[in-house]
């Protein structure tokens, strides 16, 4: 039998709300969350000094966000686990970053078109590797990321492993970083939003099923493929704009800050930590790893022991934690309404 | 260089290839997992074999009688401790390629931390001479790996072919619940077939230590050509891995030839997306029924 | 010799596909489980296979509980489950997969006995020793499924469906393969789709329907019951 987990709102019985409550609790939260978020720049009379890492570290978090948001759209949905998603990040900044540099179109406005060529390059791969279902789908993406990587290496009119600079950005100096997290804000916002509508669908239903039991789901005549191939090619769409914006904010180019496993293993953890195949999880899971990184880098250093870190909290979740936090929260029926967007 | 010359160098080193490429093709077969710290799990070798050469002076060929037992327990171990708790758990195969991805991060770390990211290589003697026949040269290093490889896996294929457990591993390979019917504890035949796995990746390490220059964070590139070209020849398939071997390894030594070697391994990422496009299940793999 | 008391069970987190069932086998006969479609009867055999555990009652041979042992460990005391789904290995030869049903034993010479034994009742097996298995014939690969179990020397055999995907020809032949298995003295317990072969072979006979045993008794008294007949025979699918 085919489980199909739908969480209607009741599931918060446990909780002395009643449904309506829940959904009203939520949507209040939203809005006080995203108020909050929008007057962020404004804030610099009341933050003061530290306004300026305050704007980096949202920034970061929330491109962070729409990256892991992203990824669980195939990883966590239908459970293809994806090493190479952060190839349309990397196409995204590249595609932005040459646009600026040779025809001196804004980032601002071409991330969209990298969303776009996201989508497609992801249509592309997904039709030629999620037609079957075994690993071979991991393999393709690992090697996509590896291609990706050694193409932009040795690409010298795209400045090679030595990058390409970008011209800076023509804010006035006070608001330079105001632009940006707009922006990763509004980036963040649409892959929630997308995740979220992908999860109420159709789309979403056919991609839990083949998630528990492909054959299953394709002997009940969902079209597995299809809908693995479209999930895929969502998930490029945001890791490309946010790779646009990131790009131009960094006001230069390398294939080694877009092309590297280790921002793939972010992703990866970001969503098993929050919640793979929740809609909000995801999100959890980025701010806590952002939080968490850049307190231990402060304390710490980085060094090599960093992905141990990395790697070894993969694992613990993995073996106590699959759920990640959201998951296990539901299973316990302790979900706070706002985190509870399935 | 000659046509000749790049045929044969390709097929030495394809016989490598083979090798590197053996140990993660039979555990897909036994286990269906893949298993991305195999790459990592042969760096670890080569740093091992690399240790005892430089301060033990051990030769690489040597290490081999140490390097590949110590790595069969170490896998056999690592398998007991990490994959019996997600025995029977919703998502099996997604979450155990989670895991091997969390291991080779883990010890991908470590290595680094220990061996710091200088790039390092073991060098007896023979890496560096050749045999000359004729108007070719062939490398001795390359040479010997390659019949090294050519032993290992025709010891492999005895094992396999004419050992109970050996038998037991093709069983469960075939068919998991046929193997249990039969009374093959199939949960022991995983953990062995893991162990051995690890054996032949150390072997592998070995002979990758004095071959090519190595770093920590190599392995993910040693992962994603293996990994393309056991998908080329069909995953879970010993004879795909090595014909997949030698047929790619000639083709990147001709494309080196004439792109520069930056591009070789360019070709097996080629070969992975062109083989999903036309037969999906490699070469000597089995179309899926659904 | 086996005991089901009050099990139930069912697959993978999934409903109970048996509710508290209870039965009983006795050493040395035949038995037959007819019963609609999803009535549990392969799930019986599962479960006393070890593919699955008990959820709850239990699972007595021989006077010990073997609910949830693992199917190697069942087969050391002598329970062998021919399943339903394929489970030959294609790639190996006849005679590998013979070998291979007496995994469990460790004297080469008792192995190749009991090799000869087989051979000789299904000179069909000698004939193709060295063909690989998945180049045989259905039927013929079902009777290399039963010599394969017999090489376990079972004590209990559970065959499921061993006429299923059979042309009538081979389902009849299989039949006859089982009746001499009978004068081994091995106690059978069989699912079968085709209730009159199944009832003809067997000397007693469990009805099963709703995950529960509804009713039992001797095979021709089940066999000419016209209440079952009517409940349970009329509707059973021929698949021909």
């Amino acid at each position: 039998m085919v489980h199909i987990r739908r969480q209607p709102s009741e599931v918060g019985k446990s909780t002395a709300w009643n449904g309506k409550d829940r959904r009203r609790s939520r949507i209040i939260f939203l809005a006080i969350a995203l108020a909050v978020l929008l007057l962020l720049p404004l804030s610099r009379p009341i933050i003061g000094g530290t306004f300026n890492y305050v704007m980096q570290m949202t920034t970061i978090g929330l491109m962070w966000v729409a990256l892991a948001t992203s990824w669980n759209l195939i990883g966590g949905y239908a459970g293809y686990i994806s090493l190479g998603n952060n190839v349309f990040f990397g196409i995204g900044g590249y595609l932005a970053g040459g646009l600026l540099v040779f025809l001196g179109w804004s980032p601002f406005l071409t991330a969209i078109l990298a969303g776009l060529a996201g989508f497609g390059l992801g249509l592309v791969v997904g039709l030629i590797t999620l037609r079957t279902r075994g690993p071979a789908f991991i393999i393709a993406t690992i090697a996509l990321l590896l291609m990706a990587a050694l193409i932009f290496d040795n690409w010298e009119l795209m400045g090679g492993s030595n990058g390409l600079s970008l011209p800076l950005p023509q804010f006035p100096p006070q608001w330079t970083r105001v632009p940006f997290y707009l922006a990763m804000l509004a980036a963040a916002a649409g892959s929630v939003l997308l995740s979220w509508t992908v999860a109420h669908t159709k789309l979403g239903l056919g991609l839990r099923a083949l998630a528990q039991d492909e054959v299953k789901a394709a002997v009940l005549g969902i079209n597995t493929s299809r809908y693995k191939i479209i999930a895929f090619a969502l998930s490029g769409i945001f890791p490309a704009v946010v790779g646009s914006i990131w790009g131009y904010s960094l006001t230069y180019l390398r294939p080694s800050i877009f092309f590297t496993i280790g921002i793939a293993a972010q992703m990866v953890l970001m969503a098993i930590i929050g919640g793979r195949g929740t809609v909000v999880g995801p999100a959890i899971g980025a701010i806590l790893v952002v939080a968490v990184n850049e307190a231990s880098v402060a304390q710490l250093g980085s060094s090599e022991l960093n992905i141990v870190v990395t790697g070894g909290i993969l694992i613990a979740v993995l073996l106590f934690f699959p759920l990640g936090i959201v998951g296990s929260l539901r299973k316990q029926g302790r979900l706070p309404s706002f985190l509870d967007w399935d | 260089m000659n046509i000749l010359q790049t045929l044969i160098l390709g097929l030495i080193l394809g016989g490598v290839y083979a090798l590197m490429a053996s140990g993660l093709t039979l555990l897909f077969g036994v286990m269906r997992i893949v298993n991305l710290a195999h790459g990592v799990f042969m760096l670890l070798a080569a740093y091992g074999a690399f240790f005892l050469f430089t301060e033990l002076g051990i030769d690489p060929f040597a290490s081999l009688i140490v390097t590949m037992p110590l790595m069969f327990l170490f896998g056999v171990v690592v398998h007991r401790l990490l994959f019996p708790r997600l025995e029977g758990s919703d998502r099996y195969s997604e979450m155990t390629v989670l895991l091997t991805f969390g291991m080779a991060l883990v010890l991908e770390g470590l290595l680094g931390f220990f061996f710091t990211g200088i790039f390092r290589s073991t060098s007896p003697a023979y890496a560096t001479e050749a045999f000359l026949i004729g108007d070719l040269i062939i490398p001795k290093g390359q040479l010997y790996g390659s019949i090294a490889s050519v032993v290992l896996l025709s010891g492999l294929g005895i094992f396999l072919g004419y050992t109970k457990i050996g038998h037991a591993i093709q069983a469960t390979s075939q068919n998991r619940t046929a193997a249990q019917t039969v009374g093959v504890n199939v949960d022991r035949i995983s953990t062995i077939a893991f162990g051995v796995g690890m054996a032949l990746a150390g072997a592998a390490g070995s002979l990758l230590s004095y071959l090519f220059t190595f770093f920590p964070g190599q392995h993910w590139q040693w992962l994603a050509i293996l990994l393309s070209l056991i998908v080329l020849g069909g995953l879970g398939s010993i004879r795909g891995a090595i014909v997949g071997a030698l047929l790619l390894a000639v083709l990147a030594g001709f494309v080196s030839n004439a792109f520069g070697a930056t591009w070789s391994t360019m070709t097996f990422y080629l070969a992975l997306f062109a083989i999903l496009l036309i037969r999906p299940q490699g070469l000597f793999g089995e179309k899926e029924a659904v | 010799m086996l005991e089901l008391a009050e099990v139930s069970t069912g697959y993978d987190g999934g409903p109970n596909i048996l509710e508290g069932l209870s039965l009983e086998i006795e050493k040395g006969s035949a038995y037959c489980m007819i019963g609609p479609n999803g009535a549990g009867k392969s799930t019986v055999l599962k479960l006393v296979g070890g593919i699955l555990a008990p959820r709850t009652g239990s699972v007595r041979f021989e006077g010990a509980e073997v609910g949830g042992l693992r199917p190697d460990q069942l087969l050391q005391r002598g329970i062998c489950l021919v399943p339903q789904d394929p489970s030959l290995f294609t790639k190996m030869t006849v005679r590998r997969n013979l070998t291979m049903g007496a995994y469990l034993e460790t004297d080469r010479s008792v192995i190749r006995k009991r090799l000869d034994v087989v051979f000789e009742m299904f000179p069909i097996l000698a004939e193709k020793e060295q063909q690989s298995a998945g180049t045989l014939s259905g039927g013929q690969q079902q009777i290399l499924l039963l010599g394969r179990a017999l090489m376990m020397k079972p004590t209990l055999m559970m065959i499921d469906e061993p006429s299923l995907g059979l042309a009538p020809q081979a389902a009849d032949q299989i039949f006859e393969v089982i009746e001499d298995l009978k004068t081994t003295g091995i106690t059978l317990l069989l699912v079968e789709q085709s209730v009159e072969r199944g009832l003809a072979v067997a000397d007693w006979a469990f009805v099963l329907d709703l995950g529960q045993k509804r009713f039992e008794g001797p095979s021709d008294q089940i066999m000419s019951d016209p209440r079952i007949r009517e409940l349970y025979m009329g509707k059973a699918p021929t698949i021909e």
